[in-house]
């Protein structure tokens, strides 16, 4: 691999895209790139489930055709992305990351799929997760996913392998899907950019589900602009899913170099300040809330007092709605599910309904809270996690004792599940590094439908840093 | 609420028709407990006139 090369990899999206409109980039000379470094460096990393080499290369033919014959090219035309393997792709097998699904290979993309390869995109293969896009999963049936930061340890989840192979070079973009912090988390501890949009924003139709009131596709990408556009291409209502918004899709790219003067921010007080919070991680995210004031930003604490029983909240009600999901296949199939997996959705369908019914009261509570905090801020920042990535060995191995739940499973749940639960965009963008070199992640949530407003800041926040400039060590 | 035992746990998997192993149950138990305690504080907020709605097609801006 030539120096030229490894730089080319990390190229942003708009910026291949761009090369490849100039004829300064040949689609299949990038794509064969990205497909080389797969071959070599993801044998440790295990970011794909399954790599679509001769279809992407057809693909990439077929854009470089359409470049010479002077064609109208999409917004991403020539742009080599991938997916997490929750998404129905024709004729690429789909497995949500389970050994149930191993050998489903569905007829028909799922709606986002269509629309990235519609804006050009060359699909590359699909990406490892946690079982079913649950999290917690013991031993992953397709290989153990690893940090490119650090090997032994954790990518984040459950769209893993989107974070990885973002983060490590793998792909110039991928679509990840968020429903309690799934995109978020795995850009946080792998150091991209990760964005949650208003649910509804996109369409859920061809991704496998978990709660069907909190399932959000996202993207993920090495700068805020690239997530911005794939934002552009995924957008917007769709027949096929009855609950997206018919609400007008904004030219995101438009407003992204606004800046943030005047815009109001509040700092959450208890996810940013609050005990449970890391000290590395609180000092990367006030430095962030330090840049932003120097951009023109005004910031003050506010108060959220519910916050830190979002993901006991989260879990009771999406866990719930995963067990409707799973029912038949646990009466028939338990013994297929990975370990982990399959003690969290048994739990699921046996929680008390006036224990689900209090957290779905809560949530309402919760929305209003957020809701109130928004009307008088444009957006609340707060850490993506709070901690960074732990290493691998620290979640596994049985729950000897329900004190372990907690630490395991509800903190760190806290953090990207309010945004959740109220439905509301957010955005993971790198802020920093612990001593040992393993990423930080500020968290910036907006008004419903405002994502343009947090791209905004997101990216005046990564020009005002270097954190995205950084590369991983098991990259080369 | 007072903790449930296994055997509580085991007998409402059964009711379900759910194959709990024996290996599964200790640790299905402690998840729910901790499920139960960790949303226990939360009877004591004013939830009685709270629709439990998740809030679905919130317009713009909001």
């Amino acid at each position: 691999m030539t120096a030229e090369g490894a730089d080319r990899a990390f190229l942003s999206a708009r910026r291949i895209a761009a090369l490849v409109r100039e004829r300064e980039v040949s689609p299949v000379e990038i794509t064969r790139l990205y497909l080389e470094r797969i071959e070599r460096l993801d044998a440790r990393l295990r970011a794909y489930i399954t790599v679509v080499p001769e279809a992407a290369l057809e693909t990439a033919r077929r854009a470089e055709t359409a470049v010479m014959r002077g064609a109208p090219l999409g917004p991403l035309h020539g742009v080599p992305y991938a997916v997490k393997d929750q998404f129905d792709t024709a004729g690429v097998r789909t497995t949500s990351g389970s050994r149930i699904l191993e050998d489903h290979v569905p007829t028909e993309d799922a709606t986002t799929i269509s629309r990235l390869n519609a804006a050009g995109g060359i699909l590359l293969g699909k990406l490892n997760l946690t079982e079913f896009a649950l999290g917690g999963t013991q031993q992953f049936p397709f290989g153990q996913p690893r940090n490119p930061w650090n090997l032994d340890h954790d990518p984040g989840g459950s769209s893993s392998g989107s974070g990885i192979a973002v983060a490590a070079g793998l792909c110039a973009a991928s679509l990840g899907e968020d429903t309690g912090g799934s995109v978020r988390s795995p850009a946080s501890f792998c150091g991209v950019v990760g964005l949650r949009p208003t649910w509804s924003r996109v369409s859920r139709h061809g991704s496998f589900p978990l709660s069907w009131s909190m399932d959000t596709p996202g993207p993920l990408a090495r700068t805020v602009e690239d997530t911005a556009w794939l934002l552009q291409a995924i957008a917007g209502y769709d027949a096929k899913d009855p609950l997206s918004s018919r609400a007008p899709v904004p030219e995101y790219a438009r407003t992204l170099g606004d800046g943030v003067r005047g815009l109001r921010i509040g700092i959450v007080r208890e996810l940013t300040f609050g005990p449970e919070t890391d000290a590395e991680v609180r000092e990367a995210v006030i430095g962030a809330a330090r840049c932003l004031e120097r951009l023109g930003a005004v910031t003050e604490e506010v108060s959220l007092p519910l916050v830190p029983f979002a993901g006991a909240v989260f879990m009771a009600l999406a866990d719930s709605d995963g067990a409707g999901v799973h029912h038949r296949w646990l009466r028939t199939r338990a013994g297929d599910y990975d370990q982990g997996t399959r003690r969290r959705l048994l739990t699921a369908s046996l929680i008390p309904a006036a224990i689900q019914q209090r957290a779905a009261r809560v949530r309402a509570l919760l929305r209003a809270e957020m809701r109130a905090a928004l009307a008088r801020h444009d957006l609340l920042l707060c850490p993506t996690a709070h901690q960074a990535a732990p290493p691998i060995a620290a979640a596994r191995g049985a729950i000897t004792g329900r004190h372990e739940v907690a630490g395991r499973f509800f903190t760190r749940r806290s953090y990207v599940t309010p945004a959740a639960l109220a439905g509301l965009p957010a955005i993971a963008v790198p802020c920093g590094f612990t001593g040992s070199g393993l990423p930080l992640s500020l968290q910036l949530i907006g008004r419903h439908f405002e994502e343009a407003t947090v791209l905004r800041a997101a990216h005046a926040y990564e020009r005002g840093s270097e954190w995205s400039r950084r590369r991983p060590p098991a990259t080369t | 609420m007072s903790d449930l035992t296994t055997e509580q746990v085991g007998a409402l998997a059964a009711a379900l028709g759910l194959p709990v192993t024996l290996d599964d149950l200790a640790e299905v138990t402690h998840r729910l407990n901790a499920l139960i305690e960790a949303l226990e504080p939360l009877a004591e907020l004013p939830l009685d006139t709270v629709e439990p709605v998740p809030g679905l097609g919130e317009p713009p801006g909001s």
